[in-house]
């Protein structure tokens, strides 16, 4: 049959059947190669950071046990670590929306929303420890909304705390994590501050606001 | 991978297929694109002219019948007056009187088909000619599309239909897709699968088509009806790329669409009628069928993930203009960045192939070449305005409200 068809004027069908398979064959493979590299990059800068967040950790024993002489050292390294995580976190969340064909990147997700939370923790204790001069900003946002007016909602408020963080700069530490992934440190956290809808934004682990908040309204809630 | 991804992959798997198809239709065929063949015999032929209030343009047409270089005595011109409500049978009647070759079939109104069908049976002519009242075929046309029949198994030919009137960014945009429609059923004829004889001027072999019963007058397109049937009694039909017809084309949008239901609902009666033949022996069967089918699913596919793109931008915009007015907007420049996605390659892909199929179309035709911003209009804007017509088609299919909508 084939080589009845190669053999007429009808093979230009064989033959673009056979070219529209190679265009979705290099299609596949090169989007399969750039997602995993993509993936391989969160994952890469996953275990920096996993290093990073005990180095901290371990310091944070260290002040607790010893003295608080070389907090400002703490502090800057917390920061840093924050400002990574953060960047690496957009970063994310931007490549999870290209990838189109592989599905890795929420077990990565979950692992930093853990990571976020351990920052978080690791930057209550330098607070009380070290008497630091800054502020807090935990926002906790759902990682797959299905609601358009959510979307919306919480695409407004991460910008209102991009321009935020960028005026305040180290003065401010600011922690999105997403609030939905059923991770019980998480879910602690939500009990703890009585969180019962996403998004909220919690300042220094008094204030919640549920909801867009203008820029104005945030600051009015932050100490420096 | 989500289920809308993979519908966008068989989208664009389907589209890069199909204009493969006709890029190697072309470059293997580019030097016959303009060839028809010698005619060796005076067929006689008989034009049927059907005439619904046609006043305007009804004496063009028939001199330009008249003129068409072929001998007096083997033409045979019949006017078919529908129940007209202007002057077309006055006209007609003049006409009658001014040449010997014309003759009036005066009706009451039934229809394009039935007009047909009453003129089939007075038709002398070995082969029969149809001819919208508002076309006006070049003088060399018969000349071009005559040696095609010839060959006993060729049952229809049609010709070129090119724009007359073109007062409008909408007359504008038909030239260029008329040149498209008509480029696109010659490369068709390379794989004998040319299915629509077009209304301004195509051909039959007048026995052929009484034996098949003439036109379905329920069909409201009864020229795509008319070669599906040839076409599934195993006959072939051709297309002369070089014979030439004028058309009179919608010039107010209104209109336009109505053209284009009526277009789109005889295409669909027609699928409906002959989908039996689907994967059956030949070009017909193998290619027409499920070519013609699949391209009725991806434009209502295609509008639905135009609708579901829209709907999900628009309530994002919606919910988000209350933060937008506190001086807080949903978008931001410089917002989006480009990465390579499965999708955007398979977009590119396609959107190349697509702009070179229709750059090499408007070479081959009257148009010349056009420029990638007057392609990228035609292809993103006029031809989006395809699903409108489409969607009240199959609205009005479904509530079985079918009737002849351009008059």
């Amino acid at each position: 049959m084939v080589y009845k068809i190669m053999n007429s004027r009808f093979r230009i069908f064989l033959e673009s059947a056979i070219i529209s398979m190679l265009i979705l064959i290099i299609g596949f493979s090169f989007g399969l190669y750039v997602e995993s590299n993509r993936n391989d990059k969160i994952i890469e800068n996953y275990k920096n950071y996993e290093i990073q967040a005990l180095d901290l950790k371990l310091q944070n024993y260290y002040y607790q046990i010893m003295d608080s002489s070389s907090c400002k050292q703490a502090i800057e390294q917390n920061f840093q670590f924050a400002e990574d995580i953060y960047l690496t976190g957009l970063e994310l969340e931007k490549f999870e929306e290209l990838n189109q064909i592989t599905d890795e990147l929420l077990r990565e997700k979950k692992r930093y929303s853990l990571l976020k939370t351990e920052l978080w923790l690791n930057t209550l204790l330098l607070k009380k420890k070290c008497d630091a001069s800054f502020d807090t900003i935990a926002y906790l946002y759902a990682g797959d909304p299905t609601n358009s007016r959510i979307v919306a909602e919480q695409k407004i408020i991460s910008n209102v705390l991009k321009d935020l963080k960028k005026e305040k700069g180290n003065l401010l530490v600011l922690l999105p994590v997403a609030g939905d992934l059923g991770l019980n440190a998480v879910e602690l956290q939500k009990r703890v501050h009585n969180v019962t809808r996403l998004p909220v934004i919690i300042i220094n682990e008094e204030i919640v606001l549920e909801g867009f908040n203008s820029i104005d309204e945030i600051k009015k809630y932050l100490r420096f | 991978m989500n289920f809308f991804t993979w519908v966008y992959i068989f989208l664009f798997f389907f589209g890069i297929f199909f204009l493969t198809i006709f890029m190697f239709l072309h470059y293997r065929n580019r030097y016959r694109l303009f060839s028809s063949p010698a005619f060796t015999k005076h067929y006689s032929v008989s034009f049927l002219v059907p005439a619904y209030n046609e006043q305007n343009s009804l004496v063009e047409t028939i001199e330009a019948i008249v003129n068409i270089d072929y001998p007096t005595d083997k033409k045979e011109i019949i006017i078919i007056n529908d129940g007209s409500k202007d002057n077309t049978k006055e006209i007609a009647l003049e006409l009658v009187k001014k040449y010997s070759n014309v003759k009036l079939l005066d009706k009451t109104n039934s229809g394009k088909a039935n007009s047909l069908n009453e003129a089939l049976k007075k038709a002398t002519g070995e082969l029969i000619a149809v001819v919208d009242a508002d076309s006006y075929p070049q003088k060399d046309a018969l000349l071009k599309m005559i040696g095609h029949f010839d060959d006993s198994s060729v049952g229809a030919v049609t010709s070129r239909v090119l724009v007359k009137n073109k007062p409008n960014w909408l007359g504008k945009f038909q030239v260029m897709d008329y040149s498209i429609i008509a480029w696109t059923r010659k490369l068709l004829d390379f794989v004998d699968s040319v299915y629509v004889t077009n209304g301004p001027l195509s051909m039959y072999r007048t026995a052929l088509v009484k034996k098949l019963g003439g036109f379905d007058p329920k069909n409201l397109t009864e020229d795509i009806e008319i070669t599906w049937h040839i076409l599934s009694e195993g006959y072939k039909t051709r297309m002369s790329y070089d014979a030439i017809v004028y058309t009179t084309v919608p010039e107010d949008f209104k209109t336009w669409v109505k053209q284009r239901v009526r277009w789109n609902l005889g295409g669909l009666q027609t699928v409906q009628k002959y989908g039996w033949a689907m994967f059956q022996k030949g070009a017909f069967g193998h290619f027409v069928i499920p070519y013609v089918t699949a391209s009725f699913i991806f434009a209502i596919i295609g509008f639905i993930l135009f609708f579901r793109y829209i709907w999900i931008k628009g309530s994002y915009n919606f919910f988000s203009w209350y933060y937008s007015l506190q001086g807080y907007p949903f978008w931001r420049y410089f917002d989006y960045t480009v990465s390579f996605t499965l999708l955007l390659f398979l977009g590119i892909c396609f959107f190349v192939l697509a702009i070179w199929y229709y750059n090499l179309g408007f070479r081959n035709s009257e148009t010349g070449n056009k420029s990638v911003i007057k392609i990228v209009a035609y292809s993103f804007f006029y031809r989006s305005l395809y699903v409108i017509p489409l969607i009240i088609a199959i609205y009005k299919l479904a509530r079985g409200d079918i009737r002849w909508y351009t008059k």
